[in-house]
């Protein structure tokens, strides 16, 4: 195999080699801005021939067809195997893309097209835009911002090449807010449905069960995490497991939030929304839900016997978008179907 | 003749707010606002546009508003502005998928019964109960846990035949919804055998069969809810005033205006109401109050111009010509009711809910090129 390859490769810069000679030698090959591009097409294509006849579509069975072999296929060369270990780029055996199912990294998907997503398509985005508009006239030139970072102003020859200062009021630069287009309009990214258990350290059901449910909710499987140290206060022990995650993504993100706008949410009893002073200033914004409203969601409510009452946990729920800022992302979800109470903090 | 530059009212954008707005410009627009009906000035200045204005030009306007309240006997020129509405009503319903779609859909999802770890029945069913033997009886017919992909076994010798064939039935939403109700009717009186699948394998299994398995749950005997048909009366009658059409798509409101027109609602803006307020009044005087409508944002999606064949003397201001009709649309929302015409003032004739391509065939071929980019194809 590899030998195949080596040569395949010595003809491929065999034929790079030989390229300009061949373009050199005929230089009428080339078209012209004026010549019409269309003529260059083959004009028998592939997908206008007809499909195979009702007999064939019928009888065909790929099954039949296999067992019917008489002697089987060579192993090697029909069941690839991918590499268990990279071995680096020049090892013959190298490992297909994530994106080949015989990958070892391939997650299959998307399975369907989530109605929040197409919502959020048809609906949701078109009016966030409209909603968000800025109009700058044409013509109209941004005004020159200072720099973002000081530089350090003084006497001192310390001071010559020295990094720029830190960011005022806190160690991090906030995120730039884009000007709204198209391309700009918030979206969802993620959710993370963390659940924190610290009746786990005396009693691992308590985990199970919480993995178990955070599990069933998202669809997604759940990562474990221990205590990094002891507080007291809190009942935390050191490296004892005390909580689970779930990162969703893509397709799950808008089956978690459908079934939490449409099914869960409208049956908490009194609750007032999401509090407006939710969120980290770079477009996530997290809420908590009870116990007894994680017992609401439909995976859980159908099976409710599995799960012991006392176990079943509360969660955090996290929902990432692209925006960039608090007021954004709280219009997201608002008009995703989250309402937000009291003061809103930007 | 004086020459104006200045708009009479801009458009409330937030944007072009901090780049026009200087003294004479506020001067001119509460002049022009004193005197009735909102008019655009046409202008006959070597600057183009007054949004484009640079540091000199700037203070041009600032001279020439200066001089706008002296009285002149020449005629000026001027458009009539007016605020149209883009009513919609969003689509209701998920689209239908493109044939390649479906089958895509189902090949991964039989690629993840390949990939996914087996179901833990040990988990949701005691052993020799009733719901573990109508679990193991289920399986042993279709061979997988999940239930909509057909008889497939992923991790027999054979799990590679993973493939839709030409004219195969399983993926085919309809043919899904199917297989999702006969097993919740099967296992009505045990629901928990039928459920128990929506673990983490059951990551395919659509919303319906979460609602209609809740539903086998409550009243047991009863056979399970059937999903409502995505075809209304409406649809099969043709029925274009109807809300209850294409539901699958957005719908605009046209309405027949008293030339007989079709055209999408608009009027002139009255006073100094901005391009919101009008587009609320122009909603309720073209279609009446029982509309539940949202007018989205406070800027105007696209806009639409003509000329007059023949200029006509403005109708309430001395000394000014229009040259013709400028109409800024605003977006909005149906939410609930439906357009009625009783005692409309505008004399509105008729009114249609059409989708982006029905209203091609109505309105006329400008007007269409100009509102064909604030409908959508969806």
């Amino acid at each position: 195999m590899a030998l195949r390859e080596l040569r395949s490769k010595a003809a491929s810069t065999l034929w790079r080699d030989l390229r300009p000679c061949v373009s050199s030698a005929r230089p009428n090959g080339l078209r012209h801005a004026s010549s019409n591009p269309l003529d260059d097409l083959e004009s028998s294509s592939s997908l206008s021939a007809p499909p195979p006849s009702n007999d064939i579509i019928k009888s065909w069975d790929p099954v039949v067809r296999t067992r019917s072999r008489k002697t089987q296929l060579p192993p090697s060369r029909y069941q690839f195997r991918s590499p268990k270990f990279y071995r680096g780029p020049l090892h013959p055996h190298q490992p297909p893309p994530p994106s080949d199912p015989s990958s070892r990294l391939f997650q299959p998907g998307p399975f369907s097209l989530p109605r929040l997503e197409q919502t959020y398509e048809s609906t949701i985005a078109p009016d966030l835009l409209t909603m968000t508009y800025a109009h700058t006239p044409p013509g109209w030139v941004k005004p020159p911002k200072a720099q973002r970072l000081r530089e350090w102003v003084g006497d001192s020859p310390y001071f010559k090449n020295r990094p720029l200062r830190g960011p005022r009021g806190g160690a991090h630069l906030r995120l730039l807010t884009p000007p709204r287009n198209f391309r700009t309009i918030p979206k969802l990214t993620g959710v993370t449905v963390h659940s924190m258990v610290p009746a786990a350290q005396d009693d691992s059901a308590y985990m199970h069960v919480a993995g178990m449910i955070i599990q069933a909710i998202t669809n997604v499987r759940v990562t474990t995490h221990r205590a990094r140290k002891s507080v007291a206060s809190w009942g935390l022990r050191d490296k004892k497991f005390v909580s689970v995650t779930a990162k969703l993504e893509r397709e799950d993100v808008y089956h978690f939030l459908g079934k939490l706008v449409d099914v869960v949410l409208p049956r908490i009893k009194e609750w007032k929304g999401v509090k407006g002073t939710s969120g980290d200033s770079s477009g996530n914004i997290t809420f908590g839900l009870e116990p007894d409203v994680v017992a609401f969601f439909p995976e859980i409510e159908v099976n409710y016997d599995v799960y012991p009452p006392k176990m079943i946990p509360g969660c955090h729920i996290t929902i990432h978008s692209t925006a960039t800022n608090d007021r954004d992302a709280r219009l997201l979800l608002q008009s995703i179907g989250i309402p937000f109470y009291g003061k809103m903090v930007n | 003749m004086i020459l104006r530059i200045e708009r009479a009212r801009p458009i409330p954008t937030p944007g072009n707010a901090t780049a026009i707005m200087n003294a004479g410009h506020r001067s001119a627009r509460h002049i022009a606002s004193r005197k009735g009906p909102s008019i655009c000035h046409a202008r006959i200045s070597p600057y183009s546009s007054a949004a484009t204005a640079t540091a000199p030009a700037l203070e041009a306007q600032a001279q020439l508003s200066s001089i706008l309240p002296v009285t002149s006997t020449s005629l000026s020129q001027a458009y009539q502005i007016r605020a149209g509405v883009v009513l919609s009503r969003p689509p209701l319903l998920t689209r239908d998928l493109h044939p390649f779609e479906k089958s895509f859909y189902l090949y991964q999802r039989r690629l993840n019964e390949r990939l996914a770890l087996p179901f833990p029945r040990y988990f949701y069913f005691k052993k020799d109960t009733p719901a573990d033997i109508d679990w193991k009886r289920k399986m042993k017919q279709r061979l997988t846990p999940a239930r909509d992909i057909g008889v497939y076994n992923p991790y027999g010798p054979e799990g590679w035949n993973d493939e839709v064939l030409v004219g195969a039935q399983e993926a085919e939403p309809a043919w899904q919804v199917k297989r999702l109700l006969e097993d919740a009717d099967a296992s009505a009186p045990e629901s928990a055998g039928a459920d128990a699948a929506k673990g983490v394998e059951g990551a395919a299994v659509a919303e319906v069969g979460v609602e209609v398995a809740a539903e086998a749950s409550k009243k047991k005997a009863e056979p399970v809810e059937r999903p409502m048909p995505r075809e209304t009366e409406a649809d099969r009658k043709g029925d274009q005033r109807s809300l209850d059409r294409l539901m699958q798509r957005s719908l605009y409101l046209v309405v027949q205006n008293k030339e007989g027109r079709w055209v999408l609602p608009d009027d002139q803006i009255r006073g100094r109401e901005t391009l919101h307020q009008a587009a609320e009044r122009v909603l309720v005087q073209n279609a009446g109050l029982n509309m539940n409508t949202w007018v989205v944002g406070n800027v105007p999606v696209g806009h639409y111009s003509f000329e007059y064949l023949k200029r006509r003397p403005h109708p309430e201001r001395k000394n000014v010509e229009e040259l013709g009709e400028k109409i800024f649309f605003m977006k909005a929302r149906i939410m609930a009711g439906q357009a009625n015409l009783a005692d409309n003032k505008l004399g509105i004739k008729d009114f249609k809910w059409l989708a982006k391509e029905e209203v091609q065939k109505v309105v006329n071929q400008k007007y269409w090129s100009a509102i064909q980019n604030m409908l959508t194809d969806r």
